[in-house]
């Protein structure tokens, strides 16, 4: 081998490993979120929620879903059997009964920091926002793979249309860029939902879990919970009593493809070039050796 | 020819492994569900399983009916199955001889035991038991579990012992049971005014001071366990006493009876041949009889005289050089309202600053003298146990938002300090007065475009409070003047404020602030005050809307700004215009 295929070679190999990066988008847009604004969230507070379902009523509002019944005798129904959020409710409050009684908890999208279903998409209709909303738009081609990276079970698909989409949680984006609270934290009548930057709804829940000892799992899910998420929940029980997913690991979903991402240019590149070698060294051992045999048999007529 | 039967025996090769593996994979032993459990107290039977030494068991556990062998064994005594020191107490251990450690030296000794005992009485041509294997190993007892019941000596059951042995017996001797180790001599002793709990030796799951820890590993190394000593020395007492009883003639026995209890007590279904043992009211011996399964609470405790030691009635809890003042403590009141002394005297019957150090140190493993009064969550401690029955429904209501006394994080204020460090000894105040001048209802108007106005039972609930304070000494101790109790809902008012409270508005605003997050706003404190209080009291009244809200008209648009209202489009310029903060 020359100098310059050497050199070749090795330049579409630094090429490939900078192509794979860019080919994860929901870790390149996350990555240095330290410099940039700081990510919006929420901080649910179970303890605090009543089971009201009013959260439930302002999304389907402010979204222009079916608006749900929220009565008493409706709530009385709807809290036995077990919650899951659906293409018409981006929001819903699960009850669970534990040691501490009954404890309800509103469930949405979690917004991770860095989200798997961000990275899946393949047509970018998913985004991170710089504010850390993680939104969707009109760009689905309806392949789910949201559906199937998400940890948290959150993207859901419109299979009743014929012309499905998914449809998931905003965080109300839109009103958001008005400068609006999201509407299921407007709506909530005892404040177990406040919105703040990442950073505050932390240091807060951090406060509650000092100030009052014994009251908290201390514990915050969705602090490192996959990466990071940009809802954060606080608990009097252990998380897994009230149905959240404990094997999650701290590890932030795009980051398991990556490797296999990378190394797709690298494989895509080496793979011909290898074979192009095999080849040709088995061509010339076999060239030598037919050689070699006609030499042989050379020798033996003599 | 022969690539053929290469593939062949391959593909042999591969189904004789999936075939193993398929078989591996359901012949796993899933563990059945237990059938039924079994109270071993209710007819004096014994699980024999030893599963900590033999694990999953081959055959199924066999149930010694041990009630049965009792009976056939009464004049014989109980040293026909059981050793018996050099006491001449009998020890409760079975087998009599296990000669070495393991599984099989353990199974022989059951079975040489067992078989050859009924083989014995076979050929004696008495009754006998099983010799063969599934007449004890019975398949039915395999899914059977059983429970023991737990057996606690409680304050009642002490105070019974200490005035029987005092008028039947005429001892007084406390050394009978009560004893201490000592080390170096290996010799137990006893010394009145030093008697001690069973626990802090006997128990040896639990891990102790230097002091007992020296005392526990030599009781560790003879086997002496809580459970066996507990039946050794009641047991061995018992049988003693037993033979006591039936020694009395029957003339005296009719004599002390006849006046107090009816015949069918003795003679069962007026069976005036046979008479029912003394034991069976007198002396224990059956299993259930201890084996109540029951703790006795503190309330049937409360008129149970606390055993006698010397303790004083009042203490003053005043640590040398400490910067505050001394506290009065009343160790007669608080005894009364602990089932154990060991709940807070956890090493020893002493004092806590005996180990406890101002300064902390080894000896009290590393907890000084005022983090062992005031620890948030240890039951043995002032705060501690304070904090817990705070907890209780009728506390919780205002507790729950107000923090627990709690001296790290220096939220305590200089009144709740000086409620215990007074440096005197504190009376116990009145139960509070109440003049009922205070408002009688309260409209709550703030949802009154939705929901219409909440009215509240102002009066009423001071009322009920009132009466929760003054029905508990220790609401009435702390909550010494009636501001105290307003305290639980008009949090942020001063004592020193002449008359008025201030009103919830005055601090929570209407609105979420974007900017403190944390502040609570207007309906929110309404909310969680009052549904926070109703829920952690478990009241049934006040859970739901309608109870407090009359109009229950379809709620309106509760939201301003909708989604759809902004173009899903082009958010990218509306971006550049947030600004955090």
């Amino acid at each position: 081998m020359d100098r310059r295929t050497f050199l070749k070679i090795i330049g579409t190999g630094i090429a490939g490993s900078t192509a794979g990066n860019l080919m994860t988008p929901g870790k390149s847009s996350a990555a240095d979120s330290a410099s940039g604004p700081e990510f919006y969230g929420i901080l649910v507070d179970t303890t605090r929620c009543i089971g009201c379902r009013r959260c439930e009523l302002a999304c389907a509002e402010v979204n222009g879903l079916p608006k749900p019944d929220i009565s008493e005798t409706a709530n009385e129904t709807v809290f036995k059997s077990p919650r899951q959020l659906t293409e018409t409710q981006y929001t819903v409050t699960g009850s669970f009964t534990t040691e501490k009684g009954t404890i309800f908890v509103p469930r949405r999208c979690m917004h991770c920091n860095q989200p798997g279903c961000v990275a899946a998409c393949p047509v970018k209709a998913m985004k991170k926002r710089p504010s850390g909303h993680v939104t969707w738009d009109s760009d689905c081609i309806g392949c789910r793979l949201c559906m199937v990276s998400c940890p948290f079970d959150v993207p859901k698909f419109e299979y009743g249309k014929a012309v499905p989409n998914i449809q998931k949680c905003n965080l109300c984006w839109e009103r958001f860029t008005q400068g609006v609270l999201p509407g299921c934290v407007e709506a909530c009548p005892t404040q177990a939902l406040i919105a703040g930057t990442r950073r505050d709804i932390l240091d807060e829940a951090k406060r509650r879990i000092a100030a009052n000892p014994g009251r908290y799992v201390e514990h915050i899910y969705g602090e490192y919970e996959a990466g990071g998420t940009s809802h954060l929940y606080l608990s009097a029980v252990p998380f897994d009593q009230i149905g959240f997913r404990q094997d999650l690991g701290t590890k932030p979903y795009p980051e398991y493809s990556s490797f296999y991402l990378k190394s797709v240019p690298f494989v895509a590149t080496l793979t011909p070039l290898l074979m192009l070698a095999v080849g040709a060294a088995v061509k010339s051992g076999r060239n030598g050796l037919e050689k070699r045999e006609e030499k042989h048999e050379e020798k033996g007529k003599h | 020819m022969s690539r053929k039967l290469l593939f062949l025996v391959i593909s042999v090769i591969y189904l004789v492994l999936i075939a193993f593996g398929l078989t591996l994979v359901y012949s796993i032993d899933t563990s059945k569900p237990v059938k039924q459990t079994v109270s071993m107290a209710k007819d004096n039977k014994i699980s024999i399983a030893h599963t900590e030494i033999f694990g999953r068991l081959q055959r199924p556990q066999v149930v010694f009916d041990h009630k049965k062998h009792e009976d056939a064994y009464r004049k014989e005594g109980c040293s026909v199955c059981h050793p018996v020191n050099d006491k001449k107490q009998v020890i409760f251990t079975f087998p009599k001889q296990v000669r070495g450690k393991g599984r099989k030296v353990l199974m022989k000794a059951y079975h040489d035991e067992c078989i050859d005992c009924h083989k014995k009485s076979a050929a004696e041509s008495k009754p006998t038991g099983p010799v063969t294997c599934n007449n004890c190993h019975k398949k039915e007892f395999a899914r059977l579990r059983m429970n023991y019941p737990v057996a606690e000596f409680d304050f009642y059951d002490h105070n019974k012992h200490v005035r029987v042995m005092k008028e039947k017996f005429g001892k007084s001797d406390c050394g009978q049971c009560h004893h201490t180790y000592d080390v170096k001599d290996k010799k137990i002793s006893y010394s009145k005014g030093a008697e001690e709990s069973c626990y802090y030796c006997h128990d040896l799951n639990k891990k102790r001071g230097p002091e007992f820890a020296a005392i526990t590993k030599a009781a560790a190394e003879k086997g002496l366990s809580v459970e066996r000593i507990s039946h050794q020395s009641c047991l061995n007492c018992h049988l003693e006493y037993r033979t006591a009883y039936e020694q009395v003639p029957n003339e005296q026995v009719h004599k002390i009876h006849r006046e107090k209890v009816a015949c069918n007590v003795c003679h069962p279904s007026n069976d005036f041949k046979h008479a029912a043992s003394c034991t069976d009211c007198h002396i224990p011996l059956d299993c259930a009889k201890c084996h109540t399964g029951k703790y006795r609470t503190v309330e049937e405790l409360k008129d149970v005289p606390r055993p006698d030691r010397g303790q004083k009635d009042m203490v003053s809890l005043d640590t040398r050089n400490a910067r505050m003042k001394s506290v009065s403590f009343s160790h007669k009141a608080h005894q009364a309202d602990s089932r154990t002394c060991r709940g807070c005297h956890h090493e020893g019957l002493r004092a806590c600053a005996s180990c406890h150090s101002l300064t902390g140190g080894p000896e009290g493993n590393g907890i000084n003298v005022a983090s062992a009064y005031h620890s948030v969550f240890a039951g043995q401690s002032c705060t501690g146990c304070h904090n817990k029955i705070k907890a209780n429904k009728e506390c919780a209501g205002c507790h729950y938002y107000v923090s627990a006394m709690n001296i790290e994080t220096m939220n305590s204020k200089k009144d709740t300090c000086a409620s215990c460090h007074a440096g005197k000894q504190m009376s116990m105040p009145k139960p509070l007065p109440y003049s009922g001048s205070v408002k009688e209802d309260v409209q709550i108007d703030v949802l009154a475009k939705e929901f219409g106005a909440a009215s509240f039972p102002h009066r009423d609930v001071l009322n009920k409070l009132v009466r929760i304070s003054n029905d508990s000494k220790l609401a009435t101790y702390f909550h010494r003047d009636i501001q105290t109790l307003c305290k639980g809902c008009h949090h942020q008012s001063s004592s020193s404020a002449e008359v008025q409270m201030p009103q919830c508005r005055n601090c929570h605003m209407a609105d979420n602030d974007r900017h403190h997050i944390n502040k609570t706003r207007l309906i929110s404190a309404y909310h969680r005050q009052c549904l926070g209080c109703h829920e952690k009291m478990e009241m049934t009244k006040g859970i739901k809307c309608s109870e407090c809200h009359k109009k229950n008209t379809a709620p309106l648009e509760i939201t301003q700004l909708k989604n759809q209202n902004v173009v899903r489009q082009n958010t990218s310029t509306i971006l550049n215009a947030w600004h955090p903060k």
